[in-house]
């Protein structure tokens, strides 16, 4: 049997830091451990780093796409994408700032991470451009534009009230958010 | 589509009161007997487990992470359990690294002998469902008797495990691995060489290795596709004990189509699966060495981690399962907990895989892939 085709290329941890930053001289390395590779990547830059890893590790798997609120409208957004053939670790960060937080979409270069963008979009109200389909994926209709992950979304008090328990005790942890 | 076909095409909600679609919904359009779009629909399932983690301590989160899935439970709560003891460098003994590995084999068994009895139901083959679901109760028995417990077990803890081995329950663990190798031959050589299985899922659902990844699909539904992608052997793990045996990633190739992989290759890698698993735990079992079962500062250590991240990650039955863990200082709950289950990328897929396929090949193209909409919903 001959070898499928994604198993004819590797590539060390270090080349692929090289080479996205001679491409992208603004983007920074974070650290190297082992075989994780950590970037930060300007917002504006997410789509070029991410085409030039699909060029460079030819298996790469979209592990996943996720949002951190950082509070006072700051967000940050963690690419994870996973090579077995280079036995390598790679994840990509984003700093977002504003009100409506916005970045390009990936998900044409992976399309794996259609979902996890669109999930994203739902929990954290950060916005993809060029995604083709970012309806609710997990939520109800009712909590549409509520961003449920914000740590500003009251998750026991904001309907309390529908069922009619008592408000929260003071000083407990359901209170404090 | 061209507007000949729209006018034609039909649009069928398949689920969530279908049988074999066990209580999620995919909508499916539909032109004669051929599905031309395919729109799975996630949410049925969500109960908001990254928020629950963000109000348990770190003792609690894994008794969430193993509702996600009750089929493999020990594999489900570990990411947490390893991410907590990334960040607060918990070590964790002897003993518990090789206990905690064995019955994470031991779950991956359980959860695959499920899975393809229900794989049975959804061919129609019902005979086939009840086989692996009996042997599957000698595993159960083994799990309530070691953690009282049959399904949510809760065994590890950050820095070790909670329960300790005893005479019984290795007995019980053996006497299910017994009827299992016994058995399992017998029901392989039957499914796996019966025509009408053949003609059911050859050439259902194929795709190659290096479109599955695009579309984030891992374990056996990639390693059915020829390629050794394990994290167990990929990215080992110092807490638990896969070194101390001797064991290969198993891989299924198919002459017919080398690099891809369709239903009937997808069901004989999972018995591939099976088989390694089980050889895992015979060889751990003789080496389980004596020692205390978790670190006795564990507990403390635990209460309030330091600032950190860490991501906790584990080849669970369906692929890479990992846990993505932040934490305030001396905080007693994360800041912030990321799920990704491996059948978010699985039921996605079926967007790209479904669509050119017959009606009555959906379920088998879904049924191969192994659902479980606790990983997706979360």
């Amino acid at each position: 049997m001959s070898e499928p085709d994604i198993y004819l290329t590797t590539v060390s941890p270090s080349a692929v830091a090289q080479a996205v930053r001679s491409k992208c001289p603004d983007v920074t390395q974070k650290s190297m451990q082992g075989n994780r590779l950590e970037l930060i990547v300007p917002p504006s830059r997410i789509r070029d780093v991410v085409g030039l890893l699909n060029e460079l590790i030819s298996d790469a798997l979209p592990e996943s796409v996720f949002g951190i609120d950082l509070q006072n409208d700051r967000y940050e957004l963690i690419y994870v994408f996973w090579s077995h053939l280079n036995r390598m670790l790679c994840q990509l960060r984003v700093s977002l700032e504003g009100t409506v937080p916005e970045v390009d979409s990936v998900c044409d270069i992976f399309p794996g991470l259609e979902w996890h963008e669109r999930e994203t979009h739902e929990m954290f109200g950060i916005g993809f451009k060029g995604h083709p389909d970012l309806r609710l994926l997990l939520l109800p209709e009712e909590l549409s534009g509520k961003y449920p992950l914000r740590k500003r979304f009251k998750t026991d008090r904001s309907r309390l009230s529908e069922t009619g328990l008592p408000e929260a005790r003071p000083g407990s942890k359901e209170a404090e958010t | 589509m061209c507007p000949e076909i729209v006018d034609e095409a039909a649009q069928v909600w398949f689920g969530p009161q279908h049988v074999s679609a066990h209580g999620w919904a995919t909508k499916l359009t539909i032109v004669g007997d051929y599905i031309v779009e395919c729109d799975p629909n996630a949410g049925y399932f969500h109960r908001s487990a990254e928020k629950c983690l963000e109000f348990r301590n770190f003792q609690q989160g894994a008794l969430i992470m193993e509702r996600l899935c009750m089929l493999e439970a020990f594999l489900a709560e570990y990411p947490y359990v390893k991410a907590v003891e990334q960040i607060a460098q918990l070590d964790v003994p002897e003993r518990a690294r090789v206990m905690r590995t064995i019955m994470m084999e031991a779950s991956r068994i359980h959860s695959l002998q499920f899975w393809w009895g229900q794989f049975g139901a959804e061919l129609g083959l019902f005979a086939m469902t009840l086989w692996p679901w009996v042997d599957r109760e000698y595993f159960l028995d083994a799990f309530e008797e070691l953690t009282g417990s049959r399904h949510a077990v809760s065994y590890s803890a950050p820095g070790g495990v909670k329960y300790d081995f005893n005479e019984k329950s290795i007995k019980m663990l053996e006497r299910a691995l017994d009827r299992l190798e016994d058995r399992l031959p017998k029901f392989r050589d039957m499914i796996l060489r019966s025509p009408t299985f053949k003609l059911r899922t050859k050439k259902i659902g194929l795709f190659d290795a290096a479109q599955g990844l695009k579309w984030g699909l891992s374990g056996p539904n990639i390693k059915a596709c020829g390629i050794p992608m394990d994290l167990r052997k990929d990215d080992p793990d110092p807490n638990l004990a896969y070194e101390m045996c001797d064991w290969e990633v198993p891989v299924t190739t198919n002459e017919d189509h080398p690099g891809q992989c369709d239903a009937y290759d997808r069901m004989s890698q999972r018995f591939k699966e099976i088989e390694t698993s089980a050889s895992i735990i015979r060889q751990l079992l003789p080496q389980v060495p004596e020692g205390p079962i978790i670190d006795p500062k564990a507990r403390a250590k635990a209460n309030r981690l330091p600032e950190g991240e860490a991501y906790g990650r584990v080849e669970g039955t369906r692929g890479v399962t990992t846990l993505f863990l932040k934490t305030a200082d001396k905080a007693q709950t994360p800041y912030r907990a990321k799920i990704r289950g491996p059948c978010f990328a699985s039921y996605y897929s079926l967007k790209h895989l479904v669509p050119g396929s017959t009606f009555a090949d959906f379920v088998v193209i879904f049924g191969s892939l192994d659902p479980y909409p606790g990983w997706w919903d979360r």
